[in-house]
């Protein structure tokens, strides 16, 4: 107790998404980046600034759920054009990305009183991270997580061959959607901390950073947590001690970590960070 | 077009896999116009035909990966492909695996065996003896702890086979499993399967461009053009007739019985 009452119940609150929603991520992003969605977690993060804007037209005081509700609209626009629509990938999440920004821009330049709104999310804030936060970040998180830990090997097969996951009886459209849904809910929730131009990096550099040191898969998922978890709280108490923004902390912490890894993997461990084909 | 066949007469039971009037298009362009065959069980089955010819949409639309316009395709009697996939085995033609993917061969191999619960903390003494016994049958043990896109072209089509025979299915579907293996590898590789074939009494369905290796092992043949131009014994499809009726072109097949590649013909492409 006597540790805990000195410090600031907004600090506590922050790290307790921050540790939450850290290895969440950092498990996502594994899948993530193997399946080469890195930009279309950038994109749907920054779908969330519209989503922001139009809660704020709208008359929340708390654009949470807007801004979950156009993130996922966003996602279902990328996976619509792209079946419907000769358009390539990287244009369509391009498009909806610049798209999105610009709206929530416009919407928030015309909210007089909501203009400071627009650098809070867009870099993360401390500050507006509230008690009902922590508890959805909470809540969302053990059954997030305890939906990724039930799939982790049919997203596993899913990720090597959508083919060879159907013929083994994996529901490949379904796992599909649930984890573009699953992505999309965690990255807008983890906007508040991190914000829209930081927030992809939770996803990508946990990933990363285990990589360069795991021999196989089971060895890059636990890596992968545990530097998540580690930037997340490194991060957060790096922001509250040294008052400086708490995503680019986070960010950082998990970079530092990144440098480590792959300073480790050519100096001690001798192994290529690139695998050749033998 | 006209559709040769020689007879072999066997009961309804004895169809492992049964397609009727088989249609698909693809990008507005009819890749499958009405195909229909019956593949007998325990035959190593060929299928031959020019690129675009439709085998690896027919082989996708087997295991329900290529939903067809119209027809039917029946696994073992079965109409509902999901029900029957337990019983087959797939090999794709390549996976495009990303190399910052960084999945063993032994965890790729686990997913298989749906013993994967816990693979991501444990490792499993009775799976890895199951794994290890499977990968020593195609001599290729060592690479078990290697990751799985960092294999060579030949190591990963044995990893896949591997992969498809854990389950001891009943019916083995191969698209073109030689893509990106070098010629000897080839050679070996049509061994191993058909090796694969009578040990394991399976049916196999192999989609390949190598005649004079079809001419050798298989028992069945198919020559694809959008629809079944011919089909039989290799003897009866892979004479110079046949082969013009399904690639529109001269090809001469090399029919060799020694362990050598035929010069020039034996390989339509």
């Amino acid at each position: 107790m006597s540790i805990f009452s000195d410090i600031e119940p907004f600090m506590l609150r922050a790290f307790a998404v921050a540790v939450v929603m850290g290895p969440l991520c950092a498990l996502l992003g594994v899948f993530v980046t193997a399946r080469r969605m890195a930009f279309f977690s950038d994109t749907i993060a920054h779908g969330a600034l519209a989503g922001i804007g139009l809660g704020f037209l709208l008359g929340f005081e708390d654009p949470t759920w807007p801004m979950v509700l156009f993130s996922l609209l966003v996602a279902a626009a990328i996976l619509w054009l792209k079946e419907h629509t000769d358009l390539l990938t990287d244009t369509i999440m391009a498009l909806l990305l610049s798209g999105s920004v610009a709206f929530g821009i416009i919407v928030l330049s015309m909210l007089k009183n909501k203009r400071g709104e627009l650098h809070r999310y867009l870099f993360g804030d401390i500050l507006s991270v509230g008690p009902d936060d922590v508890w959805l970040a909470v809540v969302l998180c053990a059954a997030i997580g305890a939906w990724l830990f039930a799939k982790l090997s049919p997203l596993a097969l899913l990720t090597a061959s959508e083919d060879l996951a159907h013929v083994c009886g994996v529901r490949t459209r379904w796992l599909n959607y649930a984890f573009v849904l699953v992505l999309t809910v965690v990255i807008s929730l983890s906007i508040r901390l991190l914000g829209i131009i930081l927030v992809t990096s939770l996803v990508v550099i946990p990933p990363a950073a285990a990589r360069n040191l795991a021999r196989n898969l089971r060895q890059q998922l636990i890596l992968s947590l545990i530097i998540g978890l580690f930037g997340g709280a490194v991060g957060t108490v790096a922001s509250y001690h040294w008052d400086i923004p708490c995503g680019p902390a986070i960010v950082m912490a998990c970079i530092a970590v990144f440098i480590g890894s792959l300073l480790a993997s050519k100096l001690w461990l001798n192994r290529p960070v690139k695998a050749k084909a033998v | 077009m006209s559709v040769t066949h020689t007879t072999c007469s066997h009961s309804a039971a004895d169809i492992a896999v049964s397609v009727r009037d088989l249609r698909v298009t693809l990008g507005g362009q009819a890749i499958l116009r009405g195909v229909n065959m019956h593949l007998h069980r325990g035959q190593l089955v060929a299928l031959i035909g020019p690129n675009g010819s439709g085998k690896t949409t027919l082989l996708r639309a087997m295991v329900g990966l290529q939903k067809p316009d119209s027809g039917e395709v029946r696994l073992f009697g079965e109409s509902n492909l999901k029900k029957a996939l337990p019983r087959v085995g797939y090999v794709p033609q390549r996976l495009a695996l990303d190399r910052s993917f960084i999945l063993s061969v032994r965890e790729f191999l686990a997913l298989r065996l749906r013993e994967t619960q816990h693979w991501f903390w444990h490792r499993h003494r009775d799976t890895d003896d199951r794994l290890h016994a499977a990968m020593a049958e195609l001599g290729a043990e060592s690479l078990l702890d290697r990751p799985i896109a960092a294999l060579s072209g030949g190591q990963l089509q044995r990893v896949l086979i591997v992969f498809a025979l854990l389950k001891q299915p009943d019916l083995l579907l191969l698209d073109e499993p030689t893509a990106g293996v070098d010629s000897p590898g080839e050679q070996d590789f049509y061994e191993t399967i058909a090796e694969v074939h009578r040990k394991h009494k399976l049916t196999v369905v192999l989609v390949s461009h190598d005649l004079s290796m079809v001419y050798r092992h298989a028992s069945w043949v198919y020559a694809l053009n959008g629809v079944v131009c011919c089909e039989g014994s290799p003897e009866h499809v892979m004479n110079a007739d046949s082969l013009k009726e399904a690639y529109g072109l001269n090809v001469t097949p090399y029919h060799h019985h020694n362990h050598s590649h035929g010069p020039g013909g034996g390989h339509a492409q």
